[in-house]
């Protein structure tokens, strides 16, 4: 082993620098407070150990907040980087980086968790379920999410970040181009957060069909949990072929094969094959939970039931199986015949018919309904018009002989744009701000949240719009800087102004969590949007055992039926509660893959070897694990539910 | 806890039947990882580059070892969950150990295999086909090493408690993925092997 | 008691799948077209993959879960499928040339 410092570091730029310094601030801060308040005991027993899906959802939210600022800052140095010809903000070599991390981050470290964190928390409550399947799974899944996005973190100041691309196309992001550790990070720290991801796949599957309370048959399961459980199918099926593809680029990178080369019979295109094959499907994991939380959010503001709810669940299972055959569309121009381009680009076009029965249905269900305009519905109702801009673009973009002309031109970013903000990101936080008060007990203030709604929806139009311009003016995306003479510069400003607004908007929005945490009145009733769902049946926030007693179903939306039918819902009485105990095994497991993680990276072969048998002692430990929970006795349930009042039960 | 009595000891409680099914589960994602890998095989197979093809470097004899060892121990492990269902705690712990034993043996010569093709100059680093070779051949094999070593887990667990629903639930899971790292290899042992050799 | 230790389903399971790979081998030693011996070999191997399935890993004995285990079978064939063959007929048959 050649141990070498230099390889470590980062050079040049005071930006590096700067993140470097406030990186170090942060972690002594967290140190330094958590000792000062004596809160190292608290933060390892309620958080690191917990294996309750509310407390792991919450985790992942915040995690995924925090990546939303750190992918947002990229994305406004890139903004600020083009906003006029012949910038000097960035050079090349930090501007490649920063566009790639700004992908991978804001879709697998953003996106991804945003997601999984709301259905962690929501799932198991709306089916009626006291947690999810496998607990301890899920703090695993969890850890490893965690990890993985610290280890890509630290590739800024350590090493470098990758370079090449959130796609990270081969031959540019092999060794003999890309010479720094930036793509090793990627595939070592995308590899440990997507094995977390395709557990959690595995436990929601089991969740949702093994777990639903008595009388939820399937098609009454609220329309979140059908996009969960689709989205966990597509996860299961579409993550090991990204599992292979990274640690073919693994070898490719650390130990000299042959596979995306370009002698000695590689192939380089068939990194992008592969990445595409898992990287399509990925588009609706992000996408389809988005659509079940607009289904439950449109129908709760728009007092009705969901209109089409059939053909809901039937257009999303046919996505499920189209967004399977459509990736070759990210790669007309690679060089395959016109048989192959006609097929694929027929296959995406099909893809359009499912999704518009899902924005029907959703103009039907607002239809003569009496709708109040909150927060998350706002949002919702942005999203219908936006992302159809999006979703036509998008046909656009996949007739082949067309696509010659848009090909990874600013239209593309502008296109993916309008599809993944209004169809992930507006959706995590109109869901955020639904099921906020479950959580935690009280509402986000509205006023705030209008005000930063209005603020992102603009700046959004303002950010992304220009760019569809640009596209066809000819500019192509990744460019990190252009002439006067092309004329470019004016749209880019305005898309900079855009950028500015969003995150204005932003702002706002974490303010209103600061404001409403201190000031918000709290919510006794549990149901504070007279909603339809189970998960609303309980109290908040949300006692460690969901449902004092578990609920009886016996139609769509049982609380509604409860509220306005008089249907009964809880029939049983208060007895004990099995729980599982915590655990610390999945954290530590997370702390040793990242190391091991780390060690590859910088191809340091023997600490690498022992962090890999330290993840086979963890694995052991936990198979040697004899822990069968414990029981919360029945008085004390009932003190619980007393204690939070209100509610149903 | 409820156990079940009228199920099968390995699916006697509700978190048993759930691993269960959540494993049949992964299984499926195990599929879609191997399919991926035979993809990538199946584009890179004629590309030799400087170095040997499959006809030149694959052995009839240790790959017929091989096959008879995994069909066999695959064969051993359904009888040992066979006899688990019947409460034969040695007879189950006996096949369970040959099974364990032939996983070993099957690697010995796999690993045997790969130092041959090192030494007749076939590396990870010669070709695209070579590339793809080892590396489906390798996630096989490091399949069996890690089964090797959770088999082994689970027979400590079993002879210091017995048959319980734990333990029974853990053998069972165990057996599904070593019938299907069976599976796998007949398929690479078909289209790997033999077809390279046609 | 020989009897309950080798249950007769996985006797006769374990002989076949040793006859058909064995049979399998009249790829290399019989003298059949490439078409025929891509035949022989799939037929063998997906013969024995459901002896596998269905005689050793008892698919279908858990009724709460048979209909499930289908799907995802299903499923995971499906995609499998797909992801080999669609990459084939990008790469190869349906190259640009």
């Amino acid at each position: 082993m050649n141990f070498d410092i230099e390889k470590f570091k980062v050079h040049g730029e005071p930006l590096i620098y700067g993140a470097m310094i406030s990186i170090a601030l942060a972690s002594i801060g967290i140190v330094v407070g958590l000792t000062v308040f004596k809160k190292w005991g608290w933060l390892w027993r309620e958080w690191l150990t917990t294996v309750d899906h509310k407390r792991i959802g919450v985790m992942y939210i915040l995690a995924a907040l925090l990546m939303l600022f750190r992918g947002g800052i990229d994305a406004l140095m890139m903004r600020l980087q083009t906003a006029a010809p012949e910038m000097k903000f960035l050079d090349a070599q930090h501007y490649n980086e920063v566009f790639t991390t700004h992908g991978l981050i804001m879709i697998l470290f953003m996106a991804m968790p945003f997601i999984i964190g709301l259905m962690n928390v929501v799932v198991p409550l709306q089916i009626g379920a006291r947690d999810v399947a496998f607990p301890r799974l899920n703090a695993v899944s969890f850890w490893l999410f965690f990890f993985g996005a610290m280890l890509l973190n630290i590739s800024f100041v350590i090493g470098g970040s990758p370079d090449a691309g959130w796609s990270a196309y081969f031959p540019l992001a092999s060794l003999e181009f890309s010479p720094t550790v930036g793509n090793n990070y990627y595939s070592l720290a995308l590899q440990i957060s997507g094995i977390g991801t395709l557990m959690t796949g595995v436990n929601f599957i089991v969740t949702i069909l093994k777990m639903r309370a008595p009388g939820m048959k399937l098609m009454r399961m609220p329309m979140f949990t059908w996009s969960v459980l689709i989205t966990n199918v597509i996860i299961v099926f579409a993550f090991p072929v990204l599992t292979v593809a990274l640690a073919l680029m693994m070898f490719d990178r650390l130990f000299g094969s042959q596979f995306f080369t370009m002698a000695n019979g590689g192939m380089d295109m068939l990194w992008a094959n592969l990445f595409w094959v898992w990287g399509h499907p990925e588009v609706y994991i992000v996408i389809l939970p988005a659509f079940g939380i607009y289904s439950e959010i449109i129908a709760t503001f728009s007092r009705k039931n969901l209109y089409g709810y059939t053909s809901m669940v039937a257009s999303m299972l046919i996505i499920s199986l189209l967004s399977f055959v459509v990736w070759a569309h990210h790669f007309y121009t690679m060089g395959q015949g016109v048989m192959v381009n006609s097929f694929f680009s027929i296959s995406t076009m099909a893809i359009a018919v499912p999704t518009g029965v899902k924005i029907f249905n959703w103009l039907f269900t607002l239809r003569k309904g009496r709708i109040s305009f909150t927060t998350p519905m706002l949002y919702s109702l942005a999203f219908i018009p936006i992302f159809t801009i999006g979703g036509v673009t998008g046909v656009m973009l996949a007739m082949a002989s067309a696509d010659y002309q848009y090909h990874n031109t600013m239209f593309l970013v502008a296109h993916f744009h309008y599809v993944l903000i209004p169809g992930a990101v507006f959706a995590v936080i109109a869901g955020f701000h639904y099921w906020f008060p479950k959580v935690f007990g009280f509402r986000l203030n509205e006023r705030l949240g209008k005000h930063a709604f209005w603020w992102i929806i603009i700046s959004f139009n303002v950010a992304f719009f220009p760019l569809f311009i640009l596209g066809l003016m000819g500019m192509t995306r990744r460019m990190y800087t252009y002439s006067a003479e092309t004329g470019f510069g004016p749209l880019n400003m305005i898309s900079f102004a855009g950028a500015l607004g969003l995150a204005i908007g932003f702002v706002i929005l974490v303010y209103n969590i600061y404001w409403s945490t201190r000031y918000m009145p709290r919510d006794e009733s549990g149901d504070p949007w007279d909603a339809r769902t189970l998960e609303w049946a309980t109290k908040s926030p949300i006692p460690e055992y969901n449902f004092a007693v578990v609920p009886n179903v016996k139609s769509r939306d049982p609380l509604w039926a409860m509220k306005y039918d008089k249907q009964p819902l809880f029939e049983d009485k208060i007895t004990k509660i099995h729980m599982p105990s915590n655990t610390g095994k999945p954290f530590i497991l997370g702390v040793v893959f990242f190391f091991l993680g780390f060690f590859l990276v910088f191809s340091m072969w023997i600490p690498a070897i022992v962090a890999g048998v330290g993840v086979l002692i963890v694995l052991a430990a936990m198979s040697f694990d004899r822990d069968h929970g414990f029981y919360i006795p029945a008085d004390k349930v009932i003190k619980t539910e007393k204690k939070l009042g209100g509610g149903t039960v | 806890m409820k156990v079940d009595t009228s199920k099968p000891l390995e699916y006697s409680t509700q978190e048993n039947s759930n691993r269960i099914f959540g494993f049949w589960v992964f299984l499926g994602a195990e599929i879609a990882l191997f399919a991926t890998l035979f993809t990538v095989f199946f584009v890179l197979v004629n590309r030799f580059a400087e170095g040997p093809s499959g006809s030149e470097l694959f052995e009839v004899g240790p790959l017929l070892a091989e096959t008879f060892l995994l069909l066999t121990s695959s064969f051993t492990i359904g009888l040992a969950v066979h006899a688990m269902r019947h409460q034969y705690k040695r007879a189950m712990l006996v096949f369970f150990g040959i099974t364990l034993l032939m996983g070993l043996g099957f690697l010995g010569i796999e690993i045997s295999e790969f130092v041959t093709y090192v030494h007749e100059g076939a590396t990870l680093q010669t070709s695209g086909f070579l590339s793809s070779l080892f590396v489906l051949l390798g996630t096989h094999g490091a399949h069996v090493t890690f089964g090797f070593l959770w088999g082994a887990a689970i027979m400590i667990q079993l002879m210091r408690e017995g048959i319980n629903p734990a333990t029974a639930n853990k053998s069972f899971i165990f057996s599904l993925y070593w019938h299907f790292l069976d599976v796998v290899w007949i398929f690479i042992f078909s289209f790997v092997y033999l077809k390279g050799l046609m | 008691m020989m009897k309950q230790l080798f249950p007769i389903r996985h006797v006769i399971g374990y002989i076949a799948s040793l006859v058909l790979s064995a049979a399998a081998l009249a790829v290399i030693y019989g003298d059949f077209s490439h078409a025929a011996n891509i035949v022989i070999l799939s037929v063998t191997a997906l013969i024995q993959a459901s002896l596998q399935l269905f005689l050793f890993m008892h698919i279908g004995e858990s009724a709460d879960t048979k209909k499930e285990l289908y799907i995802n079978l299903a499923y995971a064939l499906f995609v499998g499928l797909v992801t080999i063959f669609g990459t084939l007929y990008i790469f190869v048959w349906g190259w640009y040339s």
